[in-house]
């Protein structure tokens, strides 16, 4: 007997034919602790997905499309407030251009986040009580110049971190260019007094027909407060630089829809209205002309073509929709009438340059067009009215000067929002203005309290390569489109054109989102193992946890890793202490991020439990 | 009122492949792992038609290929099912990867073999290198000469690999043709006689989503040797239960094997054959005939080449002048350069204090029949070596030679 004598040693010593208790179970790993075969491990990296990038306030979209889809609404509405004081409001107007971003758009369509966040807002419209408080009272006090986008994110985010904040607003009603620059059959007026009643609600106070320059001076916001933000905006309209502008007929782009906004219109369109320029006012103006009794819109523009106009295709459909003529490649030069508009003068023109800022040249050689009309609309951008401001805070374009953390000088005065925007090449938009103002909050903040101002250091991995994603677990699926009113009904009333999303809707389209580069807790990996190695205690986002003493480092769970969060990281890089060891991280804020905590006490429990 | 108990013992006239298949359906196994390929389609084919007929309840899956078959086993087995499958030649050969697996996790897999030769040249005929390529792999290995022997070697198998003690796969061979295809009579049990003999299969460790377990996880290089060791240790340890499980097979149903070889006439005699399998049929007449004529020949039978008896071999062998190992089966460049029984034969009588010469024959090749008249000549071979106190050479390949 070859067997005789033999003996295994202790240390040694397994179970009946290696079949041993589950990987799961008491011991089941302990028996055979494997983690050293490994030379890539899988971790947990959240990237940021592309939505978030791309939104002005850099709003948790995947975070909140993540919980609209498991119902949660209440949590998604919360943190979609965390950067965006009023999501009804940018929920209807906001340019989207986290859509323009969306991975999605690449595979079929963009996911329609816009429509995802009016659901979101308009739910939280219809709380009683608001998810947000105000922070503790620092005994510091705020003015805020200006209620458009900037003031009233600025004022928010400084109202939940503790502030006494003072809205100063020149106007009878608060709300700039969210109430003066956007027609009500876009954003109704209700919706905004909601959302500013909000505001009022965690403390902001809000004076308004108070001008500064004229009913406060530089010096009283000085002297009154401890900090001041200036969200002035830009109020002015441009000329279009033609003859005959001051003849009677003649409208601005900007103050036509403020005039409308605030009730205090007094004009009376003709039957034949033109509308100068091919940016998004000038789509809103063409399309309050019609509801205001126009029956021939024209809107002419230095563009040769639609594609090349600074607007949003949509609204550009919608409007063609509606009935509004477009004419490209023309300028006006003259108004031509006596005493009161008659026609229009137009030369054929185009712009110097390859974006719609650069210089026009007009062709004075062609025969001047004549275009009878009755009333024309120009509407052709905005600068900003700065007399009240110290010469020092002046830039040669017209707005304030600031440096990269919007501070004037070593002043406790700030600026955001299309005041200081305006130029920059960055677009002006509603959603870039909340972010500016959110980011000035936060800086003033770290300035009355006496921290340094720094730039952001830490690198940002956006995930723009659909390669990095498990695309195999994304079927095709179009996009749930908003229903509109019908162009023929919608185009004499001021009811709202795009309708909401249902909840179900909301939730179908929440379903499509990829979670790019972001854990979503589809399970996959906690069902790919093959040992299995990954733990969990609840199906939720960021909560796995890799038992890295038994993990081989099969690559199994990060291939199959539908949104691309998990990755391979050589087992050698973990000697740098870069990366920590064997749980979620998160470089950039997503939820890994914050569950940080709640991660560590899971890997205390697993390890009890096994 | 009668009082005689009413036995439903009978006996039938069938081939080796239909007795394997009511063995199987005798056992009662709950899981079949079917791949055709003759010769032991026959015994897939009458399978189907016990469990299309109601006679036998068992999951009958038809695999894709001979490795699905042995992977499906392995899998059915682990769950707890007593498994049956089967195969023949080239399709034994092409589950190889799965044989060591099965033994190692210790599963009593049940395989029938009826013997194949392997290409080329494509043959049907019975040799039996396609079983023997694999006999260090962890299974029990014999072979049966008839049908009956075959039917009963299936029953006895289940009841030896099932054993506690040892829980290995064994492999229950039969030549093809020879065994598979050729009627004879066959004596079925009552049923409740195997179910005295054979009791239901319980693994002690099974796949139970209740009570889960890992079954072939991977482990550390050094934990390997003691599971090697562990497998080694349970193929010597069933030797003794072979032992117990032959004598109560005997007192339950009356038919005596000796596990280990079966002798025939070997009283005085001075050579003997030394085989496997089928050709012991024609070697028994031949013999017989033999010594009508005074020659004082016989023949020594191995019915279990794993566990391999090795004292019992020599013991059996130690009193003859010359042994012929008839190999059937190939074994190039080996010891001898023919077959492989032949090194087998010579390390068991290595200890021996009086040797016989040992002469390896090479018949019954690419399933040819070895006839009587060959067995003359190999007899006749053995009797000039044992005149002249040596071998002529150690392999003969019959019918090449004068």
């Amino acid at each position: 007997m070859s067997t005789k004598g033999t003996k295994i040693p202790e240390r040694l010593k397994i179970p009946f034919a290696g079949i041993t208790p589950a990987p799961t179970q008491e011991k089941g790993q302990d028996l055979f602790p494997t983690g050293n075969w490994r030379s890539i491990r899988p971790v947990y990296r959240d990237k940021l997905p592309p939505c978030n990038n791309a939104c002005g306030t850099n709003e948790k979209i995947q975070g909140y499309l993540d919980l609209v889809k498991r119902g949660k609404y209440l949590d998604a509405y919360a943190l979609i407030k965390e950067d965006m004081p009023f999501p009804s409001v940018t929920g209807r107007v906001c340019y989207h251009p986290c859509e323009q971003a969306c991975n999605r758009g690449k595979y079929d369509e963009a996911i329609s986040i816009r429509a995802v966040e009016r659901f979101l807002g308009d739910l939280g419209q219809a709380l009683a009580r608001d998810v947000v408080k105000a922070g503790t009272p620092n005994g510091k006090k705020v003015a805020v110049v200006g209620s458009g986008p900037a003031g009233h994110s600025a004022a928010y985010q400084l109202a939940r971190l503790g502030y006494k904040v003072t809205i100063l607003e020149k106007s009878p009603k608060a709300g700039g260019l969210n109430r003066g620059g956007i027609p009500d059959w876009v954003l109704p007026q209700d919706v905004l007094d909601r959302e500013i009643e909000r505001l009022v609600e965690i403390g902001v106070e809000i004076k308004t027909n108070v001008e500064v320059g004229k009913d406060v001076t530089w010096d009283d916001l000085k002297k009154n407060y401890d900090a001041c933000v200036l969200a002035v905006g830009l109020i002015d309209p441009n000329s279009a630089r033609a003859e005959g502008e001051d003849k009677e007929g003649v409208l601005f782009g900007l103050p036509f829809l403020r005039d409308i906004g605030m009730g205090t219109s007094k004009v009376k369109v003709g039957a034949r209205v033109a509308v100068i320029g091919g940016g998004n006012t000038a789509i809103d103006c063409a399309r309050e002309a019609l509801r205001q009794g126009a029956v021939e819109v024209t809107m002419i523009t230095v563009e040769g073509n639609p594609q090349e106009m600074p607007a949003v295709p949509e609204d550009l459909h919608d409007m063609t929709e509606e009935g509004v003529e477009l004419m490209h490649g023309r300028a006006m030069t003259a108004v031509l009438g006596n005493g009161r508009i008659e026609a229009l003068q137009l030369h054929p023109a185009r712009f110097s340059g390859a974006i719609n800022a650069s210089p026009i040249n007009i062709d004075k050689e062609a025969k001047p067009e004549r275009f009878a009309v009755d009333n024309v609309i120009i509407a052709v951008g905005q600068r900003a009215s700065l007399k009240w401001l110290p010469d020092e805070f002046k830039t040669e374009r017209g707005t304030i000067k600031i440096d990269r953390f919007g501070r004037l000088g070593d002043t406790n005065f700030f600026a955001a929002g299309d005041v200081v925007q305006l130029g920059s090449g960055q677009p002006l938009m509603v959603v870039n203005a909340v972010g500016d103002g959110k980011r000035v909050a936060f800086n003033l903040d770290k300035v009355l309290r006496g921290q340094p101002l720094e730039p952001r250091t830490v690198p940002v991995d956006v995930i723009f390569d659909l390669n990095r994603m498990n695309m195999t677990y994304f079927p095709h699926f179009p996009r749930v489109q908003q229903t509109l009113l019908p162009p023929v009904s919608r185009r004499k009333t001021q009811e709202e054109v795009i309708q909401p999303f249902t909840e179900e809707q909301a939730v179908e389209e929440a379903n499509r989102c990829f979670s790019c580069g972001t854990c979503n807790a589809c399970d996959n990996c906690y069902l790919v193992c093959p040992e299995p190695c990954i733990v969990r205690d609840d199906r939720s986002n960021g909560l796995y946890k890799i038992l890295v003493d038994y993990c081989k480092g099969c690559r199994v769970c990060i291939e199959e890793c539908p949104t691309g969060c998990l990755e391979g990281v050589p087992e050698l890089d973990f000697d740098s202490g870069v990366v920590r060891m064997d749980t979620a991280f998160a470089v950039s804020p997503g939820l890994h991020g914050r569950q940080a905590e709640e991660l560590k006490n899971l890997g205390e429990r697993a390890e009890k439990s096994i | 009122m009668p009082t005689v108990t009413e036995t439903k013992k009978r006996t039938v006239r069938i081939n080796g492949c239909v007795a394997s298949a009511q063995a199987a359906k005798y056992a009662d196994v709950d899981v079949i792992a079917a791949y055709p390929i003759r010769p032991y389609t026959a015994t897939m084919m009458a399978l189907a038609q016990m469990v299309a007929n109601g006679e036998l309840d068992a999951e009958y899956i038809v695999a894709d290929s001979e490795h699905s078959q042995l992977s499906i086993s392995h899998g059915a087995a682990s769950s707890g099912a007593r498994v049956f499958t089967g195969s023949s030649g080239v399709g034994v050969q092409f589950a190889y990867e799965l044989y060591s697996p099965i033994s190692g996790s210790r599963m009593p897999v049940q395989m029938m073999i009826a013997d194949r030769t392997l290409d080329p040249p494509g043959d049907f005929g019975s040799e039996h290198t396609d079983a023997l390529s694999t006999r260090d792999m962890g299974w029990l290995m014999g072979w049966s000469c008839d049908a009956q022997e075959a039917f009963d070697n299936h029953l006895m198998a289940y009841r030896i690999g099932e054993d506690p003690r040892v829980l290995l796969p064994q492999m229950v061979c039969q030549d093809g043709f020879f065994v598979s295809h050729i009627t004879s009579d066959v004596e079925l049990p009552d049923p409740g006689q195997v179910k005295e003999f054979l009791p239901p299969y319980k693994h002690p460790y099974p796949l139970d989503p209740r009570h889960p377990v890992s079954h072939g996880p991977q482990i550390m290089p050094e934990q390997g040797p003691p599971l090697q060791l562990e497998r080694a240790r349970a193929m010597e340890e069933s030797m003794p239960v072979i032992e117990q499980v032959h004598d109560e097979f005997a007192k339950i149903f009356g038919r005596r094997y000796d596990p280990w070889v079966e002798e025939f006439m070997t009283d005085g005699a001075d050579v003997v054959f030394f085989l496997q399998g089928a050709h012991a049929v024609t070697a028994r007449f031949a013999i017989q005939h033999m010594r009508d004529r005074g020659l004082k020949v016989g023949m020594v039978r191995l019915r279990t080449i794993r566990p391999y008896p090795t004292e019992r071999v020599k013991d059996a062998l130690s009193k003859f002048k010359v042994v012929g190992v008839v190999e059937t089966n190939m074994g190039l460049g080996s010891v001898s350069s023919g077959g492989v029984l032949y090194g087998e034969v010579c390390a068991a009588l290595y200890e021996s204090q009086q040797k016989p010469l040992v002469v390896s024959f090479m018949a019954g090749m690419g399933g040819e029949a070895i006839v009587l008249k060959e067995f003359y000549w190999m007899a006749e071979k053995m009797t000039e070596a044992q005149k002249r106190g040596k071998i002529e050479k150690r392999t003969h390949w019959v019918g090449f030679e004068d």
